[in-house]
């Protein structure tokens, strides 16, 4: 893990594993709160977290954050909450993606809804999770051509991920299903059903 | 009347006769880019923030950012305050001069036409527009569709009350006008030759009219700077893991056009991050009209 500055008015920790950045995400949260810190925002990516803030307390967050670095090396998977999806397995790209990974349809769909997924982190619009824990099996490069409409709920994967669409957008993933759930509502008090850390599993709905 | 009639007043005092290019901005969503919402906001605070604290206004309150084409008609007698770039506006048939509070009485029209030399002006009204909040702001984000007041001809809106008295300027402050944006190296410069990073800043850049309030693009100005843009885009960079992306991160895209972030930017992004716009100049690449051309220096 490294840590430096983005720009005068954020700080970037990168070179994480794959588990840790949503991990990372809380430490500092709570190390800012501590040191009395002032932040704006606080983001996770795939392997890297940047937190937002004023130029004037750019070199205290990085201190803070670099006395961070044990601990979050170490962090293996979080035991955030755990949201099942129902997910009826009607993707228009079920059979290719079965094709293309040599499996049958019958052996894609147990394999991605028997694995335990963590949101690695959230991007590309309000309240679009970023899974991991997908099978290997099932690493995909994203479709050549991305779709211009892509339903909301349409469960997808592509890369080493899997994610849902939390509204109708345009989008390059391979479509494997649909759910019920609703990942996004402005209104809510908490908008986005899945957050940095929430672990998710799809439940085979008929 | 409900009881928040106690810190606004709720009748109507302005109504939008045309929206032309205008969203209402404030300082946008901290907080939120965790789950994907991007900051939003007015694309250049400073003009924001002081045609606020002109019209008495907390820097919070929202704004008219208008591109030109607005018309509004005051319900009841407002103050208002216009920021940004040299443009033609008007109250009824007379100029509306910039950083001055002007009382726009009952029945007279604001018409902001066209904008000059920059992008966005931005029109206060003393009290703040008072409509709904999304995530604590109501700000158009229009990568997300986030809408908390739509803006369409004939939509009429309330203000807030004022803080404090408004005032002018005698002498207004403009927008820095600079072809030169100072830069920083961004997170993946590293994956960059030395001298290619050098290049970048004895390149000369064109806004692009494909810029909007999520990006500044800039394209390469002339053949030999389109070959330098090549080499860059050729840079064996691997696969990159999508990175958080701040205000002003300029982003490298497989065409070779750098992408400056700007309010609507998402929260994430996988194209290289090659350097980040310096704080006090970001306000000044939201002013960069389409065709002109844009000289970037390092600061380290």
């Amino acid at each position: 893990m490294r840590v430096r500055p983005y720009g005068y008015e954020a700080t970037i920790i990168d070179q994480l594993g794959p588990y840790a950045a949503a991990t990372l995400r809380e430490e500092i949260l709570d190390a800012c709160e501590k040191n009395g810190l002032l932040y704006i925002d606080v983001i996770p990516a795939a392997t890297s977290v940047v937190v937002t803030h004023e130029a004037r307390v750019g070199n205290e967050i990085r201190r803070v954050v670099s006395g961070l670095s044990e601990r979050v090396t170490s962090a293996t998977r979080a035991m955030g909450m755990l949201v099942e999806l129902p997910v009826r397995y009607d993707g228009a790209d079920l059979t290719d993606v079965a094709e293309t990974c040599s499996l049958s349809v019958e052996r894609l769909i147990a394999l991605h809804s028997n694995a335990e997924y963590e949101v690695s982190f959230c991007g590309f619009a309000p309240g679009f999770a970023y899974l991991v824990g997908l099978p290997r099996e099932l690493h995909l490069p994203r479709r050549a051509s991305p779709r211009t409409r892509v339903p909301a709920g349409s469960v997808a994967i592509a890369a080493r991920y899997s994610a849902v669409y939390p509204r109708e957008s345009p989008g390059g993933w391979h479509l494997l299903g649909t759910t019920t759930a609703t990942l996004w509502d402005i209104a809510r008090e908490q908008p986005a059903l899945l957050q940095p850390g929430t672990r998710v599993r799809f439940v085979r709905a008929e | 009347m409900t009881t928040n009639s106690v810190s606004s007043d709720h009748r109507v005092a302005i109504r939008v006769e045309r929206v032309g290019f205008t969203t209402l901005q404030d300082l946008g969503r901290p907080g939120w880019a965790h789950l994907g919402v991007p900051h939003s906001g007015a694309a250049d605070r400073a003009s924001h923030r002081l045609a606020n604290r002109l019209a008495g206004n907390l820097p919070t309150a929202a704004t008219f950012e208008t591109s030109g084409g607005l018309v509004l008609r005051a319900d009841r007698d407002v103050v208002v305050v216009l920021t940004g770039p040299d443009c033609e506006a008007f109250v009824d048939e007379i100029s509306l001069a910039r950083c001055r509070a002007t009382r726009v009485s009952a029945g007279q029209h604001v018409r902001i036409e066209r904008v000059h030399a920059g992008v966005r002006s931005y029109l206060a009204v003393s009290g703040g527009i008072d409509c709904p909040m999304l995530l604590g702001s109501r700000s158009l984000d229009a990568l997300s569709a986030i809408v908390p007041q739509p803006l369409t001809d004939g939509v009429e809106l309330s203000v807030g009350t004022p803080r404090d008295q408004p005032q002018s300027l005698d002498l207004p402050i403009w927008p820095t006008q600079s072809s030169r944006i100072r830069v920083s190296r961004g997170p993946h410069a590293e994956l960059f030759a030395p001298e290619l990073l050098e290049q970048l800043t004895h390149t000369t850049w064109t806004v692009s009219p494909a810029s909007n309030r999520v990006g500044v693009r800039l394209a390469a100005a002339t053949d030999g700077d389109a070959a330098f843009a090549d080499s860059l885009t050729s840079s064996s960079l691997g696969e990159l893991d999508s990175l958080p992306l701040v205000r002003g991160a300029v982003q490298l895209t497989p065409s070779g056009e750098l992408v400056v972030m700007l309010a609507d930017h998402p929260t994430t992004g996988g194209y290289p991050v090659i350097a980040v716009v310096h704080a006090d100049d970001i306000d000044q690449s939201a002013q960069c009209e389409p065709g002109i051309e844009i000289d970037l220096s390092w600061t380290d």
